[in-house]
């Protein structure tokens, strides 16, 4: 935790930062009942750090009802595309704060009732006004009490009056897309409140979250930033040796590694490979780089009684003598994924200097030389957030290794196209609904290589789409006999005319390209399109640093140059691929 | 002790050292606004490990005001 930067470090940086050289941009806008100097800074240098450059609004102080109520106020007119909403007890509870037992019980729950009201009402109000999404803070129970002790038999005492309010605004909002409550109570009791609240700055300025954790604070709302623009990682690397066990394995030997229960130091050990596992089993992949004899160190994985982490839970293992950039750069390419979604763990400095250098889009971890400090280093982490955990990211691991299993196939057979007929494929397409929106979303934020126009959509827009009159939003479902891929595909077509369809959206997650999916996709469309007595089909390939694996796609299915777009006439065929089974549609 | 306060005082407010002295205040110093007054202060605490109390820190009114309080704390000229 002390590993953070200083406040001036963030005030000052972010006077030299300009807009420029910056991937994506963005609107924040942070409002709030008390002093939040500082945290705009700092932001906007987390941001940069991720190569965004962000425009902040810092709401004025105490003043969020009233920027909030207003449509004419300097908060709409900014429109932010993320709002952070912070509140604190002492401004929820007024003077309830110092004598909460003033008043009856019966009193105190009616107070929370209006106040938790107040509150809903005005989120839903903003959601509603702005389509942004809003994280609202919940409340940080106060330690103190008038009643002491007795506060615990006390009937709706101060304690459970703001569990209660916290407890509320979680279940107003947990199925609402736009709205998320940030654990505030959790971060004050992972800093603690003595160190969180300083009585000095409170009474000097007003300031409410001391400024030496105002960089930790802006790290907690950076949790949300990450996966709302798309800038979280999804992959983690291991090194083997002290990293996942104790010890060195070719030197050590299966039984002098450290991985037991009975060891502290071993203890540390299967405690980081629980957390790693409990990360996989919500969507995270798993790989290994390892300088090792491939049988010794497989030895471990696969019969030592205490690992935790198996075979079946790795994507891939690269346990060899190849340098770890080689080794990262054939892990990214095999597991297809960029190299800026992956995280490396290693425990040597040299590896992670040379890592760092060689490959800066991966984030390496500054592993502590205490293992006992690998789990509170991982836990640290906040680049893995998702906004969303959908059936696809908990079954992601499983499919992984159906994957590994392809490819084994695929060596066996000499011809490719052999080799798709052994996989019989299922694919099905249906419209889009309550249930694949989230993963269509989900899909136009993070595909990056099969995706045409790499337009990123969050659920609401599907939302809006999928019930439009004038488009059509299908996504893919892809089975074959090693497993089910699920929802790994979609389209968004706007009908322009009577005549003329135009391809807004159209991707593939990359896990499935190079079997002729993207083709029945495309001959979904052109059949849809004919039905429909449509004449012309019209699509755009918007190049980035990552699509080169779409950048022929529209030419090699017969479409034609025209005006920046590429045209299909329907009365023309298009080749089809005969190794694929279409499902009826549902 | 001057010259790390200096120091201190030209990183917080982003302004040359040169720029920095005894007579340094919010009246003559455009950076030094309430909000990187606190910021100063907290980063001058931590430096030289001291908390000052309310009193103190209302009486500064300028650099000079800081090392009277330092002294007092018995950081000396050589720290």
């Amino acid at each position: 935790m002390s590993s953070e930067k200083k406040l001036s470090f963030f005030i000052n940086e972010s006077k030299s930062l300009t807009e420029s050289n910056f991937e994506k941009n963005t609107r924040i806008a942070v409002i709030g009942s008390f002093t939040l100097n500082g945290l705009a800074e700092t932001l906007q240098v987390k941001c940069a750090e991720l190569k965004i450059f962000s425009h902040i609004f810092t709401g004025g102080y105490n003043q969020y009802n009233e920027e909030i109520l207003n449509p004419k106020s300097n908060l709409y007119s900014f429109k932010p595309e993320i709002c952070f909403l912070l509140l604190d007890t002492r401004t929820i509870l007024g003077d309830l704060f110092f004598n909460p037992y003033d008043i009856s019980n019966n009193d105190r729950k009616n107070f929370i009732e209006t106040k938790f009201n107040e509150l809903a009402n005005l989120i839903s109000y903003f959601s509603e006004q702005s389509q942004c999404k809003i994280i609202i803070s919940n409340f940080v129970a106060p330690t103190y009490s008038p009643y002491g002790i007795v506060e615990s038999k006390t009937e709706y005492g101060l304690q459970k009056m703001i569990t209660d309010l916290n407890s509320k605004l979680l279940d107003k909002f947990k199925n609402n897309p736009l709205v998320f409550v940030f654990n505030f109570n959790g971060f004050v009791t992972n800093h603690g409140q003595n160190n969180i609240f300083d009585y000095r700055q409170y009474y000097l300025g007003d300031v409410r979250v001391s400024l030496e954790k105002i960089p930790h604070l802006a790290n907690e709302l950076m949790s949300y930033v990450k996966p709302i623009l798309g800038k979280n990682r999804k992959c983690i690397v291991l090194d083997l040796d002290n990293t996942l066990w104790g010890g060195i394995i070719g030197e050590d030997g299966f039984n002098g590694i450290k991985l037991g229960h009975n060891d502290p130091i071993g203890k540390s050990y299967i405690e980081f490979q629980k957390h790693l596992l409990s990360l996989h089993k919500r969507g995270i992949i798993l790989t290994v780089n390892s300088k090792n004899n491939f049988d010794d160190a497989m030895k471990v994985i696969r019969e030592h009684p205490n690992m935790v982490l198996r075979e079946e839970n790795f994507a891939c293992l690269k346990i060899n003598w190849n340098d770890k950039v080689s080794n990262l750069r054939e892990i990214a390419q095999e597991v297809n994924i960029g190299l800026d979604s992956m995280v490396f763990f290693d425990d040597d400095q040299m590896n992670r200097d040379f890592v760092i250098s060689a490959i800066p889009e991966v984030l390496t971890v500054e592993m502590p030389k205490d293992p006992s400090q690998y789990v509170p280093t991982l836990l640290k982490l906040n680049d893995f957030n998702i906004t969303k955990i959908t059936e696809e990211d908990k079954s992601r691991g499983k499919m992984y290794v159906e994957q590994r299993k392809r490819t084994e196939l695929q060596k066996s057979t000499n011809d490719f196209n052999e080799y798709l007929k052994k996989l019989d494929i299922k694919l099905s397409i249906k419209n889009a609904n309550e249930f694949s929106i989230p993963r269509i979303s989900q899909l136009t934020l993070k595909t990056n290589q099969f995706n045409l126009t790499t337009r990123r959509y969050q659920e609401e827009d599907i939302l809006k789409f999928s019930s439009s009159d004038d488009k059509i939003v299908e996504c893919v479902k892809v089975s074959d006999k090693f497993g089910d891929n699920g929802i790994t595909g979609t389209y968004i077509i706007i009908k322009k005319n009577n005549e003329e369809w135009i391809i807004d959206t159209f991707l593939l997650s990359c896990r499935i390209i190079g079997r002729g999916i993207e083709d029945i996709m495309m001959n979904q469309i052109i059949e849809k399109a004919k039905t429909a007595g449509i004449k012309r089909i019209k699509g755009q390939f918007i190049p980035t640093e990552k699509n080169k694996p779409a950048e022929n796609f529209y030419k090699d299915l017969g479409f034609k140059q025209e005006d920046g777009f590429w045209v299909f006439n329907t009365n023309d065929t298009i080749k089809k691929p005969e190794h694929i089974e279409m499902v009826k549609n549902e | 002790m001057s010259e790390k306060l200096y120091q201190i005082v030209s990183n917080v407010f982003n302004v040359e050292l040169s720029k920095i002295n005894d007579e340094t205040s919010s009246e003559n110093l455009e950076e030094w606004d309430s909000f990187n007054f606190y910021v100063l202060l907290d980063e001058i605490e931590n430096k030289f490990n001291i908390k000052f109390n309310l009193d103190e820190t209302l009486e500064i009114k300028k650099i000079a005001d800081f090392k009277i309080i330092l002294e007092k704390y018995g950081v000396d000229n050589y720290q």
